[in-house]
């Protein structure tokens, strides 16, 4: 930082990550890899007036850290100015206290304990899986690190946090049938995890999506678990409440501030602060202090999520969402812990309630963040018939406008959980169209 | 580079592994990011640092450092080999890598080296696109415009004795506006990426991509939603090369062969496809972003014809996958960067053009739907099941080209769709792409000619 100031900065700021992850992978349900990273590397931000200059490198030696400080000076003094562009952010004294970020028994987990917990898996899924032609995939991750931040206009901070991550994904094989489902954990506390629990599930939604057929096409309730419901909000409709995507009008949601856009049981809010949380943190990505954001109240869109950039810009109060891929990025705009607030009911009451529809377990699918149409396959998707699960689908796509699907879920259930994308429980969409063949 | 890469090698075989390979980097990167005429981006960026691989008995690890010292070398190397001696215990299946030897010293010849454009010359480019771009039409409301360049060298060594050293640089361009007209919002993405040097980003093609992506954003505004439905379907180039990748290319990676996760397993030297249907990975073309002369573990690169005559006779090897299954190495592993482990991976991806004319084959399909482009696409090899999105379309009536409809999806199974193939045109494009796989981003190119599929679900609103 006094490096860029001295070669004519006029605010900097330095971001350093350092990580350290040890990974063990099985194959055709035995071990077969070990993987041990570790990386640091620093990101340099310079601002000159209102230009702005950014350089990483994947080292923390001396002469690196002065090439990048140069290339991000050099790379201001080239830029067109941002007349939006006011000032990086300060530091506002108070911060929050946000607990269950490290595990200290994560970050010095012997490599041992970490082959023991994936042979538990395998033992689990295999277990289920007994008599069968299978091949499973399986992995334990255990991650530890820190990142630090330190600007112009005093913002200096680090935290440590850590995770494990524990997967399992068995193939089956039939006669005329295979398929492949898999199940996870991602934990920052270590007495969570329960490896036989990862396998034994993975194994038997395996089994769920043998023999999958198409149905007739039409129009029709989606009901959404978690896992497929997570993708759709968490990254479909997420990325709509970037403050930087609505201000671009790139955003299927940039004219709604203040109106109902979903159906008045749902309330959507992001929460930096939460205990454990994967998103959880007591600052962001540009040492901004954390907080709880209310993004949709009883069905109005309340708010956005802002870095410092748009909050300057738009002359709101920021809400500490900058995020950034380490050291490597400039800072963008990204949920911490996004989270749908729950119903009631299990997903096999919300299914027990539908007289001809489609479950969508899981999906990859994100909408047109512009327009807001989506067009999902069911990565995993069942059919429905008067209350009960009748069979696997395949081929099947689900189209729907974001607007709609928000303003159509008439119902949200109480099994809530944690996904990569989001924290959601179960919700039905009322009416949807399924095209399959 | 050869004297730290042959120290952790040596203390790998000291530590008593049977196999090892190193790969030691030098990258940089730079990307300028415009939004509506102003810098949104301007970044620089170096990797700099080795991987490290040892092996013994079908166990394998991998590390990493950016300590290009000796001593830093010794000891991940050391380290490196420790950890795959203690999985060692715990592996199935016991194996050998074996592999042919390659020593070369390989240099990319570019008419115009990145270093040699000033950094405000790349900016001026960058705002020329971004400016033609907002002023193609009043109803342009925003604009993004990227330019990234990727100056990249690697030198692999093993102990089996090859040292393979290796440039590439890869510069793209990518023009994103978006139209607006009442509440009816439309965003295109257009890009042109080539292994060259600064040159590329010259021609005529890439200094106009801005007008030629409004003109599209433009178009798409009046632009309606498909109806979703079983279609006879008419892929364009880029969306071939899509289909080609997502539903085919992922399921001939060889490293699916010993996991099981293919549903391609049984079908090799098997018909997979009508005979007149044949599906190449190229990755020896010139100047293509998929290209290279030698892989990641320092193998030499050759054509693979996947599908030859409708009959799948080649696979997507690393060293591991031949030697597993006694089969020809040719070059197919891959890696991100030397913070990632190699993997078969696919590199210029097509169909091979037969002999339909484009307006014949429109012509014949009585009732249809042709798509173009594409936002995305991905595939579940174990399943079967792919899916991707067109960016935009137009329907088929009476054997023309009808309304404009936009963000198609198109789902199917990989084992169903390469039979319902009955026609492919004798066009031929590729365009760029990156490709994902186990969190591992990498430059390819996808395409073909236009080809027609018929009855395929097509997803609408």
């Amino acid at each position: 930082m006094k490096h860029a100031e001295k070669l004519g900065a006029s605010q900097a700021e330095a971001y350093v990550g350092q990580s350290r992850a040890f990974a063990i992978e099985a194959e055709n349900s035995a071990i077969r890899n070990a993987e041990e990273k570790r990386d640091a590397g620093i990101g340099v931000r310079a601002v000159i007036d209102k230009r702005i200059g950014f350089a990483f490198v994947t080292t923390l030696s001396k002469k690196d850290v002065r090439e990048a400080v140069t290339s991000s000076v050099k790379l201001a003094r080239a830029s067109i100015p941002d007349p939006e562009f006011v000032s990086l952010p300060a530091s506002d004294g108070s911060y929050p206290i946000v607990k269950g970020l490290f595990d200290k028994n994560i970050a010095e987990l012997p490599s041992d304990a970490t082959a023991d917990m994936i042979i538990r898996i395998l033992d689990a899924s295999k277990e289920v899986l007994e008599g069968r032609n299978y091949a499973i995939s399986a992995g334990v991750q255990s991650s530890s690190g820190m990142n630090a931040i330190v600007n112009s206009l005093g913002i200096s901070f680090s935290e440590k946090r850590s995770s494990i991550f524990l997967y399992c994904s068995p193939v089956v094989k039939e006669t005329d049938d295979q398929t492949t489902s898999y199940d996870y954990q991602l934990t920052r506390d270590l007495t969570e995890i329960n490896p036989e629990q990862v396998g034994k599930n993975a194994a038997e939604l395996t089994l769920s999506v043998l023999g999958p057929k198409t149905i007739e096409s039409g129009e029709m309730p989606v009901v959404f678990a978690p896992l497929g419901g997570g993708t759709v909000i968490g990254y479909g409709f997420a990325g709509a409440v970037s403050a930087e995507e609505v201000q671009k009008g790139r955003s299927y949601v940039t004219d709604a501030f203040g109106d109902v856009i979903a159906s008045d049981n749902i309330e959507i809010f992001d929460d930096a602060l939460l205990t454990g949380g994967l998103g959880s943190r007591t600052f962001d990505a540009e040492g901004f202090r954390s907080q709880r954001t209310s993004i949709i109240e009883k069905g109005v869109l309340k708010g956005f999520l802002h870095n410092s950039y748009t909050a300057y810009k738009d002359k709101v109060p920021n809400t500490g969402n900058a995020s950034r891929p380490s050291y490597s990025g400039l800072p963008s705009i990204s949920t911490s812990n996004l989270i749908l607030s729950p119903g009631r009911g299990t997903l096999d009451d919300l299914v027990s309630e539908i007289d001809r529809g489609v479950l969508c377990r899981n999906t990859a699918d994100r909408p047109n963040m512009t327009t807001g149409d989506l067009s999902a396959m069911l990565y995993e998707g069942f059919y429905i018939e008067r209350g009960e699960i009748k069979h696997p689908l395949k081929n099947t796509l689900v189209g729907i406008n974001m607007r709609d699907l928000l303003q159509r879920i008439n119902q949200v259930g109480s099994d809530t959980k944690a996904t990569l994308a989001m924290i959601t429980p179960s919700f039905v969409v009322e009416n949807a169209v399924v095209t399959s063949g | 580079m050869e004297e730290l890469a042959q120290v952790a090698i040596d203390a790998a075989l000291n530590a008593g592994v049977m196999f090892a390979d190193v790969r030691i980097e030098n990258s940089t990167t730079t990307i300028i990011e415009l939004n509506d005429g102003i810098t949104r981006q301007s970044m620089a960026s170096r990797m700099k640092g080795a991987g490290i691989r040892a092996f013994i008995d079908g166990a394998w690890a991998f590390a990493q450092t950016t300590n290009l010292s000796r001593e830093g070398m010794r000891a991940t190397g050391r380290s490196v080999a420790k950890l795959a001696r203690a999985t060692r215990e715990k592996v199935a299946d016991r194996f050998k890598i074996e592999g042919p030897v390659f020593e070369d010293n390989v240099k990319l010849n570019v008419k115009k080296p990145f270093d040699t454009v000033s950094i405000d010359e790349k900016m001026q480019f960058v705002k020329l696109i971004d400016d033609q771009a907002r002023n193609f039409d009043k109803r342009i409301v925003a604009t993004r415009t990227i330019y990234g360049e990727l100056t990249s060298e690697i030198f692999i060594a093993n102990t089996l004795g090859t040292r393979v050293y290796l440039q590439n640089t890869i510069p793209r361009i990518i023009s994103v506006p978006t139209a607006k007209e009442g509440p009816n919002r439309q965003r295109i993405q257009q890009s042109i990426s080539l292994r060259s040097g600064f040159e590329e980003m010259e021609t005529e093609n890439a200094q106009t991509i801005g007008i030629r992506a409004s003109q599209l954003a433009i178009e798409l505004l009046s632009s309606k939603t498909a109806e979703g439905g079983i279609y006879d379907v008419v892929i364009d180039p880029a969306l071939n090369g899509v289909v080609t990748h997502e539903a085919f290319g992922h399921a001939t990676e060889a490293d699916n062969w010993p996991a099981h996760s293919t549903v391609l397993e049984e079908k090799l030297n098997e018909t997979v496809g009508p005979e007149y249907l044949s599906i190449s990975d190229d990755p020896t073309l010139t100047g293509m972003r998929g290209s290279t002369e030698y892989d990641w573990e320092g193998t030499k690169t050759k054509k693979r014809l996947l599908v030859k005559d409708g009959i799948l006779t080649d696979l997507l090897h690393s060293l591991e996958t031949s030697s597993r299954l006694g089969l020809e190495p040719n070059g197919a592993a891959r890696a991100q960067s030397f913070m990632h482990v190699p993997l078969p991976r696919m590199s210029n991806t097509f169909m091979e053009p037969k002999d339909w004319d484009v307006d014949e084959l429109i012509e014949d399909t009585k009732k249809g739907i042709l798509l173009c482009s594409f936002n995305y696409g991905y595939t579940q090899s174990a399943k079967g099941q792919f899916m991707f999105q067109a960016s935009h379309g137009y329907l088929i009536e009476n054997g023309e080209k009808g309304t404009m409809v936009r963000d198609v999806s198109l789902a199917g199974n990989i084992l169903e769709i390469l039979a319902k193939v009955d026609a492919i045109g004798k066009d031929f494009e590729l365009e760029a792409g990156t490709c994902g796989k186990d969190g591992q981003s990498i430059p390819t190119m996808t395409g073909g000619p236009h080809a027609r599929i018929r009855q395929v679900p097509v997803g609408g609103m």
